[in-house]
C-alpha cells in the first residue's frame, strides 16, 4: 500500500482539527505544523507496515484481515496513549 | 465612528455549501469557521439612514483551540438600490472582497479578539439600500495568511461608519 493521497492526508488533517475544536482542546502549533505531522506519520506507517505486521504472532497475523489488524493496532494505541489523557 | 448595525450568529443566513455552522459555546451562539475550508455566512440588513463614508467592520471572535498562529477574514457587501436591475432570484452582486490583516490569535483559546476590516469596496451603499454582508474565513490562505489550527468562532460583528 502506498502512502495516502494528498487529498486523503488533507481529510485526516481537517478531521483532526475538527476534533480538537469540538473538544476545545488547546493546541499551540500551526495548521502547517499539524499537516506536517500527519504527513510524517503516514510516511512512517507506510515504511514500517511490514515490521508492524511481522510483530503480530501467528496465527493472528495470517488469519486476521488487514482492517482487523489495523483496528487491533488502533485499540492498543488508544489504550497506551489516549485513555485518560 | 458610529455603530450602524450589529450582526449576530442567530441572524446569519447561509449559502447552500461551505457555510459556517451555527453552534453554541458555553451558551453563547457562535458561527464556527473551519480551519481547512473557506466557509461563509451572510446577513441581510437595510443601510441605515445617515450612513456615510467608508464603513468599518469589527468582528469579535475567539478560537476554539488554537493558541498560536494567525487568522484572516474577508468581507463583502452587496447593496441594491430601489430600481436597480439586479435579478435577486438568480444572481448575487457582492462587491470586491475586503481583506482583514493577518491577525495573531489570543494566546488562550476562548479569549476574544477583534478584527477590523475597512470596507473600501462597499458596492456604493446608500441609506435605505437592501444589503447583504458576507463574511468568510480565508482558511486556505489564498489572500491572507491563516495559520491558526481549528475553528474560529465568530461571536458578533459590528458595522461602523464615519459619522
Amino acid at each position: 500500500m502506498a502512502t495516502l493521497t494528498d487529498g486523503a492526508r488533507r481529510e485526516v488533517w481537517a478531521e483532526a482539527m475538527r476534533q480538537l475544536s469540538n473538544d476545545r482542546e488547546p493546541i499551540s502549533i500551526t495548521k502547517a505544523d499539524l499537516r506536517a505531522a500527519v504527513d510524517a506519520l503516514d510516511t512512517f506507517l507506510n515504511s514500517n507496515a511490514a515490521a508492524i505486521n511481522t510483530a503480530i504472532p501467528q496465527p493472528a497475523r495470517g488469519a486476521l484481515t488487514t482492517a482487523q489488524k489495523a483496528r487491533l493496532l488502533m485499540y492498543v494505541i488508544r489504550r497506551r496513549y489516549m485513555d485518560g489523557a | 465612528m458610529a455603530t450602524r448595525f450589529i450582526f449576530s450568529p442567530l441572524s446569519a443566513e447561509f449559502p447552500s455549501s461551505n457555510f459556517a455552522p451555527l453552534s453554541k459555546v458555553n451558551a453563547r451562539p457562535v458561527l464556527a469557521f473551519d480551519a481547512a475550508t473557506d466557509e461563509t455566512a451572510y446577513w441581510t440588513f437595510v443601510a441605515p439612514q445617515g450612513f456615510t463614508g467608508t464603513g468599518t467592520l469589527v468582528i469579535t471572535y475567539a478560537m476554539a483551540s488554537a493558541t498560536s498562529g494567525a487568522v484572516g477574514l474577508q468581507a463583502q457587501i452587496e447593496a441594491i438600490t430601489d430600481g436597480d436591475s439586479t435579478d435577486t432570484d438568480a444572481t448575487t452582486s457582492f462587491d470586491t472582497v475586503n481583506n482583514s490583516a493577518s491577525t495573531t490569535v489570543p494566546a488562550t483559546a476562548g479569549y476574544i479578539d477583534q478584527i477590523s476590516i475597512t470596507m473600501t469596496n462597499q458596492d456604493s451603499i446608500t441609506a435605505g439600500d437592501y444589503c447583504r454582508l458576507s463574511i468568510n474565513r480565508d482558511a486556505d490562505g489564498s489572500a491572507i495568511t491563516d495559520s491558526a489550527t481549528g475553528d474560529l468562532y465568530l461571536i458578533v460583528a459590528e458595522l461602523r461608519d464615519a459619522a
